[in-house]
């Protein structure tokens, strides 16, 4: 795969005067990965997670950033810190200006950026965690979500390659959570690596590439989530719970209902599994198709004409942009967050959806439908929404997107 | 009683985003034109034009300006019937000698005096609240920037405004839970619980202080802080109404020169 670009070697920790926080771990992550660092309270994350950005240096062993080892003295700090951005538990913690701009602008003013560079990636940032027009607001204005994404576009404004969250869902309501997991998921399709620690497992499991389980300052287990989170005694020994998915998938195997097929990750691979293994009903159900509206594509007039031609339609909004359009236009979503997998699973029951989106995302969007099509034998259509002849849609020529 | 500060107002009313230079050259112009006139006349006349800008044009709540108003006019008139007193003049209607040394008297001058310091207090307060309710610190930040205030100042300043409302919220919070535990149901209680909130906020501000050190550092802190530069050119209507209300009030000052009350 590609290249790694963090790296520990035997690092150990002591807290001054305290026990060991760090006890010795090694571990690699490689680039645009998504790590999940998951293990009880008190078992080192975030100790662990200030190792990667030099706020805290390992009593023994070494850091390694992009193969060099870290350095600890100003410049390279400076320059370390640039490239892994770390995200606080309390965004209160981390939010240091009067307004949203200002404090957005903090990381990039002190990089040394120009005036009109400092705008643009303060812009850039605000537009990618979905905050655009906040830029006057005081931070105490805020609710702890849009608190939360500001923090995180401090942290974008300085184009960092790594990306360390700390709880990044503590203290969020459900859907929050899963908008903030949906933000990071679009940020590593953008590129970056993001790491976060966690205690949620649910949360973790269908979202990490890979997991690496902490408990007392040692590594328990570091595998892809399947093996991470399958395994009932090393998650009893690191004080967390069997995802409800696996635990599902286990308790039917042990009752001679074995699922084909890799171990579940979401909800679509289970009920995948549940029927193909009630073969008859599926094969006479003709799946639905998926639409797809790029939003950055100029839709207007074209789209509710479409709506209503197919009235109760299921929509879905997929990234933050796509869900501010929802919202302008005042469209209303069934599904925010998996929707992928969950317009799939309307599809097998025959019924057609749609997903509004952003360019970038369409060809993600075209992939995960085909990777499910060509591992279950299902083929599920999916057709991208293109203004119809200019003639009969007033305005559509305009054309200036983003 | 912690929920209405000034600052949420000042976020929040149909002024705030009229540009800020026009704002502050209301507020500005009124306490000069107070401090100029020298009839009680033009700053009542100013107050109650900056009165109705508040409550009609901001839609400031009347009952919480009148609280904000209330408090400072008070302390005004306590030092206005001072004034009364010991002003002196030779037009005497009361006089009273207590000692030797010392008499107090109210005159026709003392009065007058004193009913005058009072107009410019109100006139002063009004024009203060003006700038208060709707103009937001954030604002004010770059204005001070814009007058080349050091940058040592302003930073701190920033700094400070963000820490009051982390340090309010945690103050709070402390202080309910004290509350819900009867922290406040005696004397003797109260004073041992006030002297723990204030242990505890200090604690609190402490780690926060270094809380926000640490991330500075993790951003970088090099010593510099963004500011927003004021984007929004003057209006045409609200420029128009500041030159009215500086030509009006002028007037009203010129005209009325050197009338009194008695």
């Amino acid at each position: 795969m590609s290249s790694i670009i963090l790296e520990a070697r035997d690092i150990r920790y002591r807290y001054p005067g305290g026990m060991e926080a760090i006890a010795g771990m090694s571990f690699h992550i490689r680039k645009r990965e998504k790590i999940a660092l998951v293990g009880p309270n008190g078992a080192g994350k975030s100790t662990l997670l200030s190792m990667f950005n030099g706020m805290i240096r390992p009593v023994s062993g070494i850091m390694l950033f992009d193969n060099q080892p870290m350095q600890y003295d100003r410049t390279s700090l400076r320059v370390l810190r640039k490239r892994v951005g770390f995200v606080l538990q309390n965004p209160d913690r981390q939010i240091i200006a009067p307004t949203v701009f200002q404090d957005v602008a903090f990381g990039p003013t002190n990089l040394g950026y120009s005036e009109t560079e400092v705008r643009d990636a303060v812009t850039l940032a605000l537009r990618q965690v979905g905050l655009e027009g906040f830029e006057r607001r005081p931070p105490h204005h805020l609710s702890g979500g849009e608190k939360k994404r500001v923090a995180i576009a401090g942290v974008l404004a300085m184009d960092p390659d790594v990306l360390v969250f700390d709880e990044p869902t503590s203290g969020l309501d459900p859907a929050g959570s899963e908008d903030i997991m949906e933000l990071l998921d679009e940020l590593n399709h953008d590129g970056k690596t993001v790491i976060i620690s966690t205690h949620n497992v649910e949360l973790a499991y269908p979202w990490a590439d890979r997991a690496i389980l902490m408990v007392n300052g040692r590594i328990l287990r570091e595998d892809i989530p399947e093996l991470a989170f399958g395994n009932p005694e090393t998650i009893r020994k690191a004080h967390l719970s069997l995802p409800t998915l696996l635990e599902l998938h286990s308790e039917l195997g042990k009752r001679g209902l074995p699922l084909p097929g890799k171990v579940p990750r979401t909800v679509l691979d289970i009920m995948h599994g549940i029927e193909s293994l009630i073969e008859s009903k599926r094969s006479t159900i003709r799946p639905g198709t998926i639409t797809v509206c790029n939003i950055d594509q100029d839709m207007q007039g074209y789209l509710p004409a479409w709506l209503a031609g197919h009235p109760g339609i299921p929509v879905g909004a997929m990234g933050t942009r796509a869900k501010q359009h929802a919202e302008n236009v005042q469209l209303h979503l069934d599904f925010t967050y998996g929707v992928i997998d969950k317009c799939i699973l309307k599809a097998l029951l025959g019924e057609n959806s749609l997903i509004l989106t952003t360019g970038s995302m369409v060809p993600r969007i075209n992939q995960r439908v085909d990777a499910y099509g060509k591992e279950s034998g299902t083929c599920i259509a999916v057709a991208l929404l293109v203004p119809g002849p200019a003639s009969d849609i007033p305005g559509s020529k305009e054309g200036d997107s983003p | 009683m912690f929920e209405e500060f000034l600052e949420e107002i000042a976020q929040k009313n149909r002024l705030r985003q009229v540009n800020t230079y026009l704002k502050l050259a209301t507020g500005v112009s009124a306490i000069l034109l107070c401090l100029v006139s020298t009839s009680y006349i033009a700053p009542l006349f100013i107050a109650a034009l900056l009165t109705f800008a508040i409550l009609f044009l901001a839609r400031v709540d009347a009952k919480t300006y009148a609280e904000l108003f209330i408090h400072p006019v008070w302390f005004g008139l306590v030092s206005v019937i001072g004034i009364v007193l010991i002003y002196g003049g030779p037009t005497v209607f009361w006089n009273w000698n207590p000692l030797p040394w010392f008499s107090l008297s109210i005159t026709r001058e003392s009065i007058n005096q004193g009913f005058f310091v009072f107009s410019r207090i109100v006139g002063g307060m009004s024009a203060v609240c003006f700038i208060a309710l709707t103009t937001p610190m954030t604002d004010l930040f770059t204005v001070m920037r814009q007058c080349r205030v050091p940058d040592v100042v302003i930073d701190l300043a920033m700094i400070i405004y963000r820490t009051i409302f982390i340090i309010m919220n945690q103050v709070v919070q402390i202080y309910h839970a004290q509350v819900m535990r009867l922290g406040y149901s005696t004397w003797r209680e109260s004073i041992h619980s006030f002297a723990s909130l204030c242990g505890a906020t200090f604690i609190a501000s402490w780690e926060s202080g270094e809380d926000l050190i640490r991330a500075m550092d993790a951003r970088c802190y090099d010593g510099r802080f963004a500011i927003m530069g004021e984007a929004r050119k003057p209006e045409f209507m609200p420029a128009v109404a500041l030159c009215g209300f500086v030509f009006v009030s002028s007037i009203v000052v010129i005209i009325s020169h050197g009338i009194t009350i008695l």
